[in-house]
């Protein structure tokens, strides 16, 4: 049974918060809330439904953010893990996305470092599989495009963590940088300066491997 | 580039991401300068690449596995949440409500599990838990899984009196009007329903009881485990004065127990066609 809502515009598209802290709660808000109800009043299976609503948009950006699906997997496990865990603060008059977002965020620290600890991967490296898309119908459209996105993909790598999380939630997510900042609670001008500072520093880094890769073509 | 105005004003205007007063101004500066025109031209064209990658798509069966985990995990919340966040719960949820009825009886659940708790060996305790369905011992011992009766029955049958079918469960001294019941760990039915398949862990009990006793005269467990051959154990708690032991170790070589699971069991070793909520699940 699909408890969630339609997935689609998660995946493929820009998802903005339906609201922010402070604004009238919408309905879904509502129904979110009403299952955290049954979830604290003991129907741990009710947390099922909390899961396949936000499951989509937390892997994603645990993907995003830390480059590896299977590094992925495991922080989106620990997230709603924490969630259940730490239901009771929920305040139910907040949306719940910013405090599941904020989570997300901090797991993929968490496990970046420990990573980095161990390996030194992660955070600061491009994603160790590939990652599949929706194959476009020209070839050579696709060939290019797939050149791009791996080039992008590699050039994420090499941003700083701030950097990185705020660009992966400002233009991968498209949120806002108002939004951004609720989430990180940090203030706008900093996550503006992190986006301003990102977006530079990856068209440095595409330019510089789009060189190279003409470099090494014409070779 | 030999313009000097700033790259970081003209990296947040390509989203509109300036407010409206810097903004005016980098729009203002656009309209003169070339270079600062085709830079944020390159900008745009990267941030258009950049939206392509919410289009990667996530299989299915990456969330299905990762659901299946983290509610095995939470299936016992008290156990999921540990004691100081079981308290912090109940305090907070009981201030809300009631603030001094609901703290003293969380204090005095809180004593009461801790006594009871202090009472239950710890080999109780592990078993208890449900993705630790099946707990050994020294020397590989299983120990019987406790709380099986709260698992998943996937099937039951009762022994008419003079049926002369022979069970080969059935205990040696036993009369007919028995009652059999097989219980199949959570975590595992729930991937079994999902994959098809049955992970590594599994655990299924087979539980014989007459008709009037409430503990059963015999017990099976079968355990799906890459360290028995054939990758199952089986395990027969059944003593032959009709109780039942704590622990047992693995029916040893080729008993008839794995022969005929071998031989006769529609799936890896299990009677799927005898059980209805196994042939639903696949």
């Amino acid at each position: 049974m699909n408890y969630g809502p339609d997935n689609s515009d998660i995946v493929h598209g820009t998802l903005s918060m339906a609201r922010m802290p402070g604004t009238a709660i919408s309905p879904e808000a509502a129904e979110v809330a009403q299952i955290v109800r049954l979830v604290l009043g003991g129907d741990t299976a009710a947390f099922e439904r909390i899961i396949t609503r936000y499951e989509r948009r937390v892997m994603s950006i645990a993907i995003r953010v830390l480059g590896c699906h299977e590094d992925a997997h495991d922080a989106t496990q620990e997230v709603f893990l924490r969630v259940f865990k730490y239901l009771h603060r929920l305040n139910l008059e907040k949306p719940i996305e910013p405090w599941l977002m904020r989570m997300t965020i901090n797991v993929c620290r968490d496990l970046g470092r420990k990573k980095r600890q161990h390996h030194s991967t992660s955070l600061e490296h491009a994603p160790s599989e590939p990652i599949t898309t929706n194959p476009t119908d020209d070839p050579f459209t696709g060939l290019a495009e797939e050149q791009q996105r791996q080039m992008l993909w590699k050039a994420l790598g090499g941003l700083s963590e701030n950097e990185r999380v705020a660009i992966v939630l400002r233009d991968v997510e498209g949120l806002s940088t108002a939004e951004v900042a609720a989430i990180l609670e940090t203030p706008e001008v900093t996550i503006r300066s992190r986006i301003s500072r990102g977006r530079l520093r990856l068209k440095e880094l595409v330019d510089q491997m789009s060189k190279g890769a003409m470099n090494g073509g014409t070779r | 580039m030999s313009c000097a105005f700033s790259k970081e004003l003209l990296a947040l205007h390509v989203e509109n991401d300036l407010p409206e007063t810097e903004g005016h101004a980098v729009a203002k500066h656009l309209l003169e300068c070339a270079e600062c025109e085709e830079f944020i031209a390159q900008l745009s064209r990267r941030q258009s690449q950049l939206k392509l990658l919410r289009r990667e798509a996530i299989p299915e069966s990456a969330f299905s596995r990762m659901r299946a985990e983290v509610l095995s995990q939470i299936e016992d919340s008290q156990r999921a949440l540990g004691w100081s966040v079981w308290i912090e719960r109940t305090l907070w949820l009981g201030f809300r409500r009631h603030a001094l009825v609901f703290t003293s009886l969380a204090i005095a659940a809180v004593s009461a599990t801790l006594f009871a708790q202090m009472r239950q060996p710890a080999w109780e305790d592990a078993a208890m838990s449900s993705n630790l369905a099946a707990v050994f011992g020294d020397n590989d011992a299983l120990i019987r899984p406790s709380g099986y009766r709260e698992w998943v029955s996937v099937g039951s049958s009762l022994e008419a009196d003079g049926s002369d079918v022979s069970d080969p469960h059935a205990p040696a001294q036993s009369s007919s009007g028995l009652s059999h019941n097989v219980y199949m760990d959570r975590f595992a039915y729930r991937a079994f329903s999902e994959t098809g398949k049955f992970p590594e862990g599994s655990v299924l009990v087979l539980e014989t009881s007459g008709a009037a006793a409430s503990q059963p005269i015999a017990l099976q467990v079968s355990v799906k485990d890459s360290r028995f051959d054939g990758g199952w154990g089986f395990f027969d708690f059944t003593n032959s004065d009709g109780t039942i032991k704590d622990k047992v170790q693995s029916i040893a070589g080729k008993s008839s127990c794995r022969t005929c699971h071998e031989e006769r069991a529609k799936s890896d070793h299990v009677f799927t066609q005898f059980h209805p909520a196994l042939k639903t699940a696949t």
